[in-house]
């Protein structure tokens, strides 16, 4: 294991994966909270389109993706508390609408072989030097950010009115934690890649509420989690040969699949 | 000083009017009980005080300050909703609830200190739950759930607390133990108390002064008049009769003592 990870590539890549995991295993806790998991999956999904968009202009896809992603995100929560429309109607609509670009817009540009598998379903040997410095500047700062917060992130989660009361931006807070959603959700996008990246943001969290009995013990197994199964992924995937996403997403089912039964026989 | 003073107040929800017309003036350090049917806008009246409503018409002064203003300052006010069941598996401990309590004292960007500590241990030792601080508030009996909740509304030392249906929950010998302790709480503290209740019998020997609310008053004023038929034919409608338990004229007899 040890000469896995011993190459340089690889090196960089678990640099990049332990932080961004660590971000998703902390962001995991209040999706899976506020039940969020389907925004999860519906601005991961989204991504693609951003990512779409710099392949058509020859931008930086991670770049138009974060823009995009962050706009979906906000798009999805105004329309659902404006309009007529259900928050679960709206996601579907914004995801499903945001893919039909991207598959437009990959289409038009016409080299769509090539690099667009490694964002869809994650490949280490694709991040660029830049976009690895870039991937850890903004997920360290979106941890920093959500720990400033952390209080009044919970105690919106645990009931909107009492935090009202409290003298909580409720809504401020809501929107920070929805960028905070759509950024981590690029930023790990070369690593695990769009199609799995949902459930990174959901089975950590969910595996650290079988056991936990506070919110700190619940960050902890989340990130615990999420990184286990990122490094166990990065390994799978050079040994064998497969998408690092793949490989972590399984190694993080596993180790819920086990935690449910050791909380089942309790 | 006056804590809450309310002029012809109108609130719509959806379009349909909740409050009609509502005036009501409260001194520093009284209790409040506002009884009336389920529906009739004792939630709405609630959470308008509070802010989280804006009225369409008439004002609300608190403390002399409009209620957006005392709302961002998160200091004035103690509030207990109505039970919402929480998730037994949500993450959060007793003390932890409690501590909730303080957030709105220490502001942004802090974190709890010792002196949050200590509050936030002390009400949870009024309310004779201490020794259940380190328990998951999920696994809690609905009553237990209840005096963790009130210790949170406390713990700010909020110059108002308000209580939306506090009995929810509460066996029917735990709710003369509860009224006692907020009687107690307000006394110690000088607290103004706003509770909305369905139990007209029970919580007239514990309040200072009474509102019949259906859509509007239909009654203001000492609890003894509440009890008057026309008073509760007017807010209930016809076919209520009001039975003397032997409770109840227990408490008739202490009201007329005091």
């Amino acid at each position: 294991m040890f000469e896995t990870f011993s190459a340089p590539f690889m090196q960089k890549a678990l640099f990049v994966g332990i932080t961004v995991s660590l971000l998703a295993g902390l962001i995991s806790v209040f999706v899976v909270l506020r039940k969020m998991s389907f925004i999860g999956a519906g601005i991961s999904h989204a991504a693609f389109g951003g990512v779409a968009i710099g392949f058509f202009t020859g931008l930086n896809p991670v770049v138009t993706a974060v823009f995009y992603s962050v706009a979906v995100a906000l798009g999805i929560e105004f329309v659902s508390r404006k309009g007529k429309v259900s928050e679960d109607a709206s996601i579907g609509i914004f995801f499903s609408s945001s893919m039909a670009l991207g598959v437009v817009l990959i289409s038009l540009s016409g080299n769509y072989t090539v690099d667009l598998f490694g964002y869809l379903f994650g490949n280490i040997l694709a991040i660029t030097e830049g976009e690895i410095m870039l991937s850890v500047l903004v997920a360290v700062l979106v941890i920093g950010i959500i720990l400033l917060f952390l209080k009044e992130i919970f105690i919106t989660t645990y009931n909107e009115e009492i935090a009202r009361v409290s003298g909580i931006p409720v809504r401020a807070i809501n929107t920070l934690f929805l960028v905070a959603l759509a950024v981590s959700i690029v930023v790990s996008m070369k690593i695990i890649g769009i199609i799995l990246i949902s459930a990174l943001l959901v089975i950590p969290g969910a595996t650290a509420q079988l056991f936990a009995k506070n919110l700190y013990f619940m960050i902890a197994t989340s990130c615990g989690v999420a990184v286990f199964s990122t490094i166990a992924g990065l390994f799978l995937s050079y040994e064998f040969d497969i998408a690092p996403g793949g490989g972590i997403v399984l190694t993080a089912t596993a180790i819920f699949l086990i935690g449910l039964f050791f909380k089942r026989r309790k | 000083m006056k804590a809450i003073e309310i002029n012809n107040l109108t609130v719509k929800l959806n379009g349909r009017e909740a409050l009609n017309k509502i005036s009501l003036t409260l001194d520093e350090g009284k209790f409040l009980g506002i009884v009336g049917p389920n529906g009739g806008g004792k939630t709405t009246l609630l959470r308008t005080v509070l802010g989280l409503i804006k009225p369409a018409s008439g004002s609300i002064l608190i403390f002399g300050k409009r209620p957006e203003e005392v709302l961002k300052s998160g200091r004035v006010f103690g509030y207990l909703p109505q039970i919402s069941k929480i998730s037994p598996d949500f993450p959060v401990r007793v003390i932890d609830v409690v501590m909730m309590g303080r957030y709105g004292r220490m502001g942004m960007f802090k974190w709890p200190g010792e002196k949050d500590r200590t509050k936030a241990l002390e009400y949870l030792s009024m309310m004779g739950i201490e020794d259940l601080r380190n328990m998951p508030f999920g696994e809690l009996s609905g009553g237990q759930q209840q005096r963790a909740s009130i210790a949170r509304a406390l713990a700010g030392e909020p110059g108002i607390l308000i209580l939306d249906e506090p009995n929810t929950g509460i066996d029917v010998i735990g709710q003369e133990d509860f009224y006692h302790l907020l009687k107690g709480l307000q006394r110690r503290f000088n607290i103004t108390i706003l509770m909305a209740s369905h139990d007209i019998g029970a919580i007239t020997a514990y309040v200072d002064e009474i509102a019949c609310l259906n859509n509007t008053f239909h009654y203001q004023g000492s609890p003894v008049g509440a009890l008057d038929e026309t008073v509760l034919t007017d807010l209930y409608g016809k076919n209520v009769d009001l039975l003397m338990h032997t409770d109840v004229c227990e408490k008739c007899e202490r009201l007329r003592r005091t």
